[in-house]
């Protein structure tokens, strides 16, 4: 276990200061988020044709409300978590895979409804935007991530334990 | 068996947030409040050229400096008849609490009060961590040179870097952290340790 938590630790120290490197964020990240914007306004538009999405800003057109995504906000730390646990948690290559895949769509379909949640919140009230945007859903981001974690172990022993059943089958 | 154990745990823990955000919300300075004393000791005693004095309102924590600025410069507070100080919130570094509470709280572990209490005290130290990166990437934006050609402080990218880390990360992945530590004694983490070495022993 404590084999597990250093190289869970090593992978999150590196890939969260990789993050950071300005080349990293102005070749990755910031286009990234840029998409998000994209896609949420995508998502929105066809039950509000108000609104607009300007690079990572999205915006109502008709109350002038807007939010622009920026770090912490485009789901690249809790990400950044689970992948550093799946590298961490010995499996197979195309197990790690499929992990990281499915856990990163779960996560940026969560991190979506933030976005479209928070652009409708402070145009509702400001308050209680500001208590989503800033304690709320950092945590439920992180408790998917967490799930999505969850369910990888699970998975990985059904298949162990499918595997021995198969293996004693054919003894 | 275990299908119903996983889902009641996450279960539970979301059920329990509204709660214990509300508690989180209405003790106010109380929960953060140790961390407040130590990052004031650890500010007053890193930067003693720098900073003048620290205090709490509510749960705001405010550092004031030795400076001020006139017309854009910063010049020594002396010079001047105002201090910049700085107001940091501090439900920045602590909204960990409420969820650790709510992990901890919806599982089935024994002496559940001495472990929060365990749990408070780590998030304490890295609450104090926080409001010192806080205060140091102010203190880099604002303060600048006098600042940063003290020998003690860091290069810039570990302020940078320690800041970002104690807002996007800490506060929500430290409380999966201590939790995950604390159920080391219970059947589910047994069947992890368990699982890890059958699947090192594979490879």
């Amino acid at each position: 276990m404590s084999k597990f938590l250093i190289i869970f630790i090593a992978a999150l120290s590196v890939l969260f200061t990789v993050e950071l490197l300005i080349p990293v964020q102005t070749h990755v990240i910031q286009p990234f988020t840029t998409g998000l914007a994209t896609v949420s306004a995508a998502i929105i538009t066809p039950f509000d044709e108000n609104v607009i999405s300007s690079g990572r800003v999205l915006r109502d057109a008709a109350g002038g409300f807007a939010v622009s995504i920026e770090s912490g906000c485009n789901g690249v730390e809790a990400t950044i978590v689970l992948l550093a646990g799946v590298l961490a948690f010995p499996a197979s290559l195309r197990q790690k895979l499929i992990a990281i895949g499915l856990g990163f769509v779960a996560i940026q379909a969560l991190n979506i409804a933030r976005i479209i949640s928070l652009f409708y919140l402070g145009q509702w009230n400001y308050t209680i935007f500001e208590w989503f945007h800033l304690y709320l859903w950092p945590v439920l981001i992180m408790l998917d991530v967490l799930i999505v974690f969850a369910l990888y172990l699970r998975w990985l022993a059904t298949r162990d334990a499918s595997s021995v059943e198969q293996a004693s089958g054919h003894a | 068996m275990r299908d119903i154990a996983f889902r009641q745990q996450f279960l539970t823990t979301l059920l329990l947030m509204p709660l214990t955000f509300l508690l989180w919300y209405a003790a106010g300075p109380a929960l953060t409040y140790p961390a407040t004393i130590v990052a004031g000791l650890a500010l007053e005693g890193w930067l003693p050229s720098i900073v003048a004095e620290v205090f709490t309102e509510g749960t705001e924590f405010y550092v004031v400096t030795h400076f001020a600025d006139i017309n854009g410069s910063v010049v020594a507070a002396n010079q001047a008849d105002h201090d910049i100080a700085f107001k940091l919130n501090t439900r920045l570094v602590s909204y960990g609490v409420p969820f650790y509470a709510a992990l901890l709280w919806s599982s089935r572990v024994d002496s559940l009060v001495g472990r929060f209490c365990l749990g408070l005290f780590v998030l304490w130290g890295l609450m104090a961590f926080g409001l010192v990166a806080m205060a140091a990437k102010d203190l880099m934006l604002v303060i600048g040179d006098p600042f940063l050609t003290l020998g003690s402080v860091p290069p810039m990218p570990i302020i940078g870097l320690a800041y970002q880390t104690s807002v996007l990360l800490i506060p929500s992945l430290a409380p999966v952290m201590i939790w995950l530590f604390q159920l080391r004694d219970t059947p589910l983490w047994r069947q992890l340790a368990d699982q890890l070495e059958s699947s090192r022993s594979s490879e």
